[in-house]
This record gives structure tokens, C-alpha cells and sequence, in this order.
């Protein structure tokens, strides 16, 4: 009986995703498996966690306490949706929660923060003169602050949505809304980033 | 559907600046990259999880193998004494002995004996009554 059903959960990993069926060997002590989804998922939170919270520190201590919740709850885990829907569901959880608990203070002082670590794309030379890079850090700074003034949920549906290239199902299960939830966020935040971001063409 | 769109582009002004609009917050977002993450990142991870094993864990650590075999080992042994006790177990059952608290005899007070040969004399006069032809009743 104990075995069939982990036959079964076996075979809805692998129709729900490759990276189930690895949390499911880690859930049976493959640490191989946790170093696979590690080095498979370590960039896009980072990377998701930096956009949401714009410190670069902050995010990766975020991203840390991602993967421990993974580990930890491997026991517990059950492949009932794909794996990154739940990772992004904690990096997303997480992210909210430490812009709450330190919004005022934090959020002012990375926007004015020109150390924040985030190189700018050069796409035309990769040794701009002095004007060229203050050029690209004042454009990025303008980004950062429009993308900063989104609200949270908004915010992270963009991020979602443009940079993991998550299809509105999938950003409706990590935010716990509906698709026409989703489709609503993000039609008003990108409304904003266009009122912000358009005089940059 | 692609033509279509770029048929009524090149119709609608509006249209036409809401697209170059959102491209625009497309190329603005595409040039925002985060930076390089700490060399440390991994290492500092495995640290804190293995910060997560408890000291009892720990102990108990090169004791799992036994601790695995032990539940299997105990039933089995489990089973050869129930089996070893019921092999054994005389045919009959002993003797029942009177416990102790039925061997106690009450001491009585002289008033209580009075009273109960009092009862025993009206009741062989009832039945000399009942059954006057006989001093003894027949079995």
C-alpha cells in the first residue's frame, strides 16, 4: 500500500515536473537532489527576492531562509503543484513580509543608494565613459524607483510575470488570487510603470 | 492575429502609443539586472541547515542503524515469549485458596449473640408450629 502510493506520488511529480520528483528524493534523503534544485533555483529567487526588496543583502539572507523552509519541509512535501509555484510562493511570502516589517526606513535608503551591487546592461560598450555610466545609473535609479513604487502584490506579479516569465495561472497560485486577479494587477501596474517609464524611449 | 494587430496599429494613433509605451517599460525593466550573488551564498545555506539538526539528532545519529532493526527484533522477541508463555502455562487452573480477607473473623459483642440465638429459638418453635408431628424437618 505504502508503496504504491509512492508510486503514485512518483508519477504525478513527474507529470507535474522534473523538479518534484527531485524534492520528492530529497524528501527520501537525496541531498544530491536539494543541491540540483539549489543550483537549478538559486538565481531566479535571488534575483526576484533583490527586485522585490532592492537590497542585494536582504535578498540573499531572504533567499537563504527560502531554501531552509525547503529543506525543512521535505517530509511534509506533497507534489500538489509544480515546484516553483510553491518556492516562489515562499520567496513571495517572505519578500512581503520583510517590506512590512521594515518598509519606512529600508526602502528610502536603498532608492538613494547608489551601492546597491545591480550592474547596468551595457549593450553598446563594455567600457562606457563617465557620462555614458551616469547616464545608465540615473536610468536604472528610474526604474528601480517606479518598479518601488508599486504596491507589493503588484509589484511582485510583475516581476513574476516579465522576468520569470510566469504565465497568469501559475502567478494566481503563488499570490493565492484568481487569474482575473492577476490580469488586473498587472494591467495596473504596468498603467503605472507606463505613466513613469515612457519619456525613456 | 499578428497582422491583424499591426493592421490596426498603423490605423490607431492611441493604440499605436500605447504599444511604443509598454515596449519602452519593456526595454526600461530588461535593463535592470541584479548583481553577482556571494561566493558564500551556498556554503552559508548548508551551514544554517545543518545548524537545523538538533543535538538529539546528532546523538542519536550513529544509533539509527540499530534504532532501524530495533522495532522488528523487539516484535519478533515479542512474539517468542507470548508464544514460550502460553507452551508453558499449566493444563488446569491452580487451586482457588480463600484470600485472607474471607479467613477474618469478626469478633462479635455478646449482644449480637444473644440477639442471633434469640432468632434461631423462635425459629424452631415456628416450625414445631408449622409441622407438629415432627421435631425435625423430614429431607
Amino acid at each position: 500500500m505504502k508503496e504504491r502510493v509512492k508510486t503514485d506520488m512518483g508519477s504525478l511529480a513527474a507529470t507535474l515536473d522534473f523538479d518534484a520528483e527531485l524534492m520528492l528524493r530529497v524528501k527520501e534523503g537525496d541531498g544530491a537532489s536539494f543541491t540540483i534544485l539549489l543550483e537549478k533555483h538559486r538565481l531566479p529567487v535571488i534575483h526576484f527576492l533583490y527586485r522585490m526588496v532592492q537590497n542585494q543583502g536582504v535578498a540573499e539572507e531572504l533567499a537563504q531562509e527560502v531554501f531552509l523552509r525547503v529543506y525543512r519541509s521535505r517530509e511534509s512535501y506533497e507534489p500538489t503543484a509544480k515546484f516553483t509555484t510553491w518556492l516562489f510562493r515562499i520567496a513571495t511570502h517572505l519578500a512581503l513580509n520583510s517590506l512590512r516589517d521594515g518598509k519606512n526606513q529600508r526602502l528610502e535608503e536603498r532608492l538613494d543608494d547608489d551601492s546597491s551591487g545591480a550592474p547596468v546592461r551595457q549593450v553598446t560598450d563594455k567600457k562606457p565613459s563617465v557620462e555614458q555610466y551616469m547616464v545608465n545609473q540615473a536610468r536604472l535609479d528610474e526604474v528601480r524607483r517606479a518598479v518601488a513604487t508599486l504596491p507589493e502584490k503588484q509589484r511582485a506579479a510583475v516581476l513574476m510575470h516579465k522576468y520569470e516569465e510566469m504565465e497568469y495561472s501559475q502567478i494566481a497560485k503563488v499570490l493565492n488570487c484568481s487569474e482575473s486577479a492577476v490580469k488586473s494587477l498587472l494591467f495596473r501596474a504596468y498603467e503605472t510603470l507606463r505613466a513613469l517609464l515612457a519619456h525613456m524611449a | 492575429m499578428r497582422a491583424q494587430i499591426e493592421q490596426h496599429l498603423s490605423a490607431c494613433p492611441a493604440c499605436r502609443k500605447f504599444a511604443a509605451n509598454q515596449r519602452t517599460v519593456w526595454q526600461a525593466l530588461d535593463s535592470w539586472e541584479p548583481a553577482e550573488v556571494s561566493i558564500d551564498f551556498d556554503r552559508k545555506l548548508y551551514q544554517r541547515i545543518e545548524q537545523q539538526v538538533t543535538w538529539w539528532t546528532r546523538l542519536t545519529r550513529p544509533l539509527n542503524p540499530l534504532f532501524r532493526n530495533a522495532v522488528p527484533i523487539a516484535a519478533a522477541a515479542g512474539l517468542v515469549m507470548v508464544a514460550c508463555f502460553l507452551m508453558n502455562r499449566p493444563a488446569t487452573a491452580p487451586p482457588v485458596t480463600p484470600s485472607e480477607e474471607s479467613a477474618v473473623v469478626e469478633t462479635l459483642q455478646p449482644e449480637q449473640v444473644e440477639t442471633a440465638l434469640e432468632d434461631m429459638e423462635t425459629l424452631r418453635e415456628f416450625s414445631h408450629l408449622v409441622r407438629p408431628d415432627s421435631a425435625e424437618p423430614k429431607m
